[in-house]
């Protein structure tokens, strides 16, 4: 009973949290000109998907470069930031709190600032409207976060841990992988998320990095889409829906994995 | 734990793999591919312009790689090449926005292009220094949109005065519609929106605080907190207003030619068009001058000489009046224009407009964006945050310096 | 080892120095220069002291700016935090569909900000929007509130919007550091006869202080980044009341196009961002 009651309370707090979601599906299933009636229309009776066709149609081939560009972004915070993190915080590498700092202070520069800095570089190597240019400059996004979040979270991992590895004759590398990443599975896992909703989320490198259509992301896509369709209102929020899906799908898998314990289990010698 | 890195290994040699693709860069070595950019991202001007540009470049004999750009990120970009020197061979820019583009030196005076026959203040728009810089195919402007079906109940005629505007917007005012909407957005629409208004009252920009600017301001006010316009109008853009209008919220509405394709598309709403009402019979209609002009960047003289040809092409009589009919705007050529009046019913108050419409940046040149941003400030200020015009637009003046 | 321990960050460092060294030299050096559109053609841009930043102090609109950002920021951490947090807490409770729930509950901060933006503006607009109707028609207000029209309440609207973005992020990493806290604690307090408040404050939120330090860290960091929100919303306005530092910053770069006050602007957030970074590392020296 008790549990069913905490069931009914989460529901209640998505609902009201997802509340422009569902206006947004809701605007999605209308027709336009219901849209700005004074009286809100509160269920998509007169529903439409014609919308969704439209978007659909036209915004496929984005999906799948945001895809691609999240994944590589991913691979590359976590190459970057999972080694730095364990030296921060397991190995106490030399010059640890200037790093911390250069990191902290590096996620303040204005983004336009470093756009325009992409953009001259990727310029004159020739990687405007490649992937490995927006792999890159959205890792910028993820990389400080990423070593942030792992080091805190390393730094809760008993020393016990690593010192029984190297007592067992293991070098750092292999104590990392073998015994410390395990353990802070959630944490990487939780890092990785993060990386690939910043890399998918991203819109100002998207648009200064890619000059022609077939080469943007999602971001850049449903913008152009809206601004072509500036009055098709359940065109415009239907692209919304569906660039929301593939991300909010991944959530609900990888949420299996952030729901396990970190240190539970790990200490029991 | 073990699968997982190993799903991750193997993703990342396939991305690892793909990701350097087919990059770009400068094209400077092929000069039979030219480089054009724009921000018409809304149909029909999105599939209009690269056939256009496709005909012309068919006609010179090279390829034209066409690049659209969101509005908002139209400026940066083209900042972005700036900083590389890879500024397109043909940019299409707005026309406030050229003398600043100008005075960076990396456009090509368009020496060899004759403005004969184009609308005096259209010409004036695109020089900086003496010389011309940028050429509008097609220009736009604003008037009043009236609902016919609505004034026909009021037994209203559409207002030609500033008093029958009001009168006639509070006579229309009923339930959850407005008499009158017009945006007074925080962006240069708001500018360009209440200009009509500033100008035909006698106000300048290089004073915004005189009594004449004052009077006009007076004037969006009264409306709003005379319930005649919804407060939210600090809010709309243009399109927004132009929603509004659709829905039947509102029975009259400043907008622009450009809206044209779309509100002719509902059939069910009838519509009229009439030049913006003036304070007074004797006053001056002066309305402002929109549209984008082409420009075209410093490259390589076999460049720039083939970019010239296509701009040619496109400023033909024939071609720019293909583009005006499909985007909405009007020809910059008189003759065409007129030509278009006769033809077109519709465009007949915005031609008549653009007769007398000035270019925002005549006054003031590279000035301007400072002072607009002063202007829209204080409509804010007064519209929303219940300051008198006259301090609104006393702090303003001293904003803009 | 020295060498070992130092090749694990060596990559950072690296990344860090590529990536952000020159981003950051360019945006410190322009604070400190007369850069026009023409700068970015010709590369010239004479040295101007600190005139900017004079220039940028005495503009009218920066006291309020200023204001406005301590106001939006503090506000926005304080129930992004707060609110993540108990439902963090909240969440831990084993319940059937929790896994579910709680990763819908990501989804308004990954919906992309131009559509949730808008999906916002139609809530909030005055006279047809449903926030208004819901509120006149359960008699808690007698006018409608005009949200994004007014210049006393357009702030709060953003931050109201701004900290319904945030929710998720902050939710889900306190969660996760809650996690790490192991269950034998709580269960050994219970048994010595501790309430939920008392094992809380005495167990959660002293473990919980590394995750609590970096999330508010890189909270106020991101909130006072936070662009997209009010740029949808109200551009700042109506009349600058919804205007932070940096969408001061964007406009003066990109509606004035005065590119070296808003590298000042952007200078003043860096420097703002240096300090707290230097707070977090002092907390953090503490607690180990």
């Amino acid at each position: 009973m008790r549990r069913a009651l905490n069931t009914a309370i989460g529901v209640v707090v998505l609902a009201v949290m997802l509340f422009p979601l569902y206006w947004m599906v809701n605007a999605s299933l209308l027709p336009s000109t219901e849209l700005i009636k004074p009286t809100p229309t509160w269920l998509p009776i007169h529903g439409t998907l014609d919308g969704y066709r439209n978007a659909l149609s036209s915004q496929g081939r984005h999906l799948i470069t945001s895809v691609y560009i999240a994944l590589g972004t991913v691979g590359v915070t976590l190459l970057v930031a999972v080694p730095a993190a364990f030296g921060l915080a397991q190995l106490r590498a030399p010059l640890r709190r200037p790093l911390l700092f250069g990191l902290l202070v590096a996620q303040m520069i204005p983004g336009i600032v470093m756009a325009n800095a992409f953009y001259v570089a990727a310029n004159e190597l020739f990687l405007l409207d490649t992937p490995l240019a927006l792999i890159l400059a959205d890792s910028t996004l993820c990389v400080p976060f990423a070593v942030l979040i792992l080091h805190a979270f390393m730094g809760g991992i008993p020393a016990q841990i690593r010192e029984a590895a190297q007592l067992d004759g293991a070098s750092a590398l292999r104590t990392l992988w073998s015994v410390i990443l395990p353990v802070s599975r959630n944490a990487v896992i939780t890092a990785g998320l993060f990386s690939f909703l910043f890399a998918w989320a991203d819109f100002l490198f998207a648009v200064t990095l890619t000059t022609r259509d077939e080469a943007a992301p999602i971001t850049v896509g449903i913008y152009r889409f809206i601004g072509a369709h500036i009055s098709d209102w359940n065109s415009v929020m239907a692209t919304g829906v569906i660039a929301s899906l593939p991300v909010a799908a991944l959530l609900v898998v990888a949420q299996r994995y952030v729901a396990a314990g970190i240190t539970s289990g790990s200490v029991k010698d | 734990m073990r699968k997982l890195a190993a799903a991750l290994a193997v993703t990342l040699t396939a991305v690892a793999l793909g990701a350097c693709g087919n990059g770009t860069g400068s094209t400077k070595d092929d000069n039979n591919t030219l480089t054009e950019i724009d921000y018409y991202e809304a149909a029909p001007q999105n599939t209009q312009l690269p056939k256009l540009l496709d005909e012309c470049g068919a006609q010179v004999g090279v390829k034209v790689q066409h690049q659209q750009v969101p509005r908002a990120q139209f400026m940066p970009k083209l900042l972005q090449q700036a900083s590389s020197r890879s500024l397109p061979d043909l940019a299409l820019v707005d026309n406030p926005d050229l003398p600043q583009l100008a005075a960076t030196g990396g456009l090509v005076p368009l020496k060899d292009l004759s403005t004969d026959g184009l609308y005096p203040s259209i010409v004036a728009a695109g020089k900086y220094k003496g010389d011309t810089y940028g050429i509008a195919p097609g220009v736009n402007g604003l008037a009043l949109y009236y609902n016919k079906d609505l004034f026909a109940q009021a037994n209203l005629q559409p207002p030609k005065t500033w008093d029958e505007l009001t009168a006639a917007a509070k006579a229309l005012t009923k339930g959850t519609r407005y008499g009158m909407a017009f945006s007074a957005v925080g962006t240069e629409e708001g500018s360009f929106q209440f200009e009509p208004f500033f100008w035909t009252a006698g106000a300048s920009l290089s004073k915004l605080d005189s009594p004449e600017a004052v009077k006009a301001l007076a004037l969006w006010k009264d409306l709003v907190e005379a319930k005649a316009a919804s407060k939210s109008v600090v809010t709309w853009t243009q399109a927004d207003v132009n929603d509004q209008f659709m829905a039947g919220n509102a029975a009259m509405m400043v907008n622009g030619p450009w809206q044209l394709p779309t509100l002719n598309k509902k059939t069910d709403l009838k519509f009229g068009i009439v030049p913006i009402p003036i304070p007074s019979p004797t006053a001056k209609p002066v309305t402002p001058l929109g549209g984008e002009m082409w420009t075209v960047g410093h490259s390589n003289p076999q460049r720039e000489a083939k970019a010239l040809s296509v701009l040619k092409c496109l400023l033909s009589q024939d071609k720019s009046l293909e583009w005006s009919k499909a985007a909405g705007y009007i020809p910059s050529n008189q003759a065409a224009a007129q030509q278009l009046a006769q033809s077109d019913p519709q465009l007949s108050a915005f031609v008549e407009e653009v007769a007398t419409a000035q270019a925002r940046t005549a006054e003031l040149g590279t000035a301007y964006p400072k002072v607009s941003e002063a202007l829209f400030n204080a409509i804010q200020a007064c519209l929303a945050g219940g300051k008198s015009p006259e301090e609104a637009l006393k702090a303003a003046q001293s904003a803009a310096g | 080892m020295n060498l070992r321990r130092l090749a694990f960050v060596a990559p950072a460092w690296l990344y860090l120095i590529v990536f952000y060294l020159y981003p950051l030299a360019t945006n410190v050096r322009m604070g400190f220069q007369d850069f026009t559109v023409s700068s970015f053609y010709t590369g010239v841009a004479p040295f101007a002291g600190l005139r900017n930043y004079r220039e940028v102090f005495r503009d009218p609109a920066f006291a309020g700016t200023v204001t406005n950002t301590v106001l939006f920021t503090a506000g926005s951490l304080l129930f992004q935090f707060g609110i993540g947090l108990a439902l963090a807490v909240f969440f831990r409770r084993n319940f059937p569909l929790n896994g579910v729930l709680r990763s819908l509950l990501l989804v308004p901060w990954l919906l992309p900000l131009v559509v949730s933006g808008t999906a916002w503006r139609w809530i909030l607009e005055t006279d047809s929007g449903v926030l208004n109707r819901s509120l006149l028609s359960l008699h808690l207000i007698d006018e409608p509130v005009p949200w994004l029209a007014s210049t006393s309440v357009a702030l709060t609207a953003v931050t109201l919007v701004n900290v319904w973005v945030g929710i998720p992020f902050n939710m889900v990493i306190l969660y996760g550091g809650l996690q790490s806290i192991p269950d034998e604690l709580y269960e050994a307090a219970q048994l010595d006869g501790a309430g939920a408040w008392r094992r809380f404050r005495h167990i959660t939120l002293p473990l919980l202080r590394p995750v609590t330090s970096v999330v508010l860290t890189l909270g106020l960091i991101y909130t006072l980044k936070v662009f997209d929100v009010i740029m949808v919303l109200t551009q700042g306005g109506p009349a600058d009341s919804s205007q932070t530092l940096t969408t001061f910053s964007y406009d003066l770069s990109f509606q004035q196009l005065a590119f070296g006050h808003g590298a000042a602007v952007g200078n003043l957030l860096i420097v703002v961002a240096v300090v707290f970074a230097i707070g977090y590392l002092r907390a953090e020296r503490r607690s180990s």
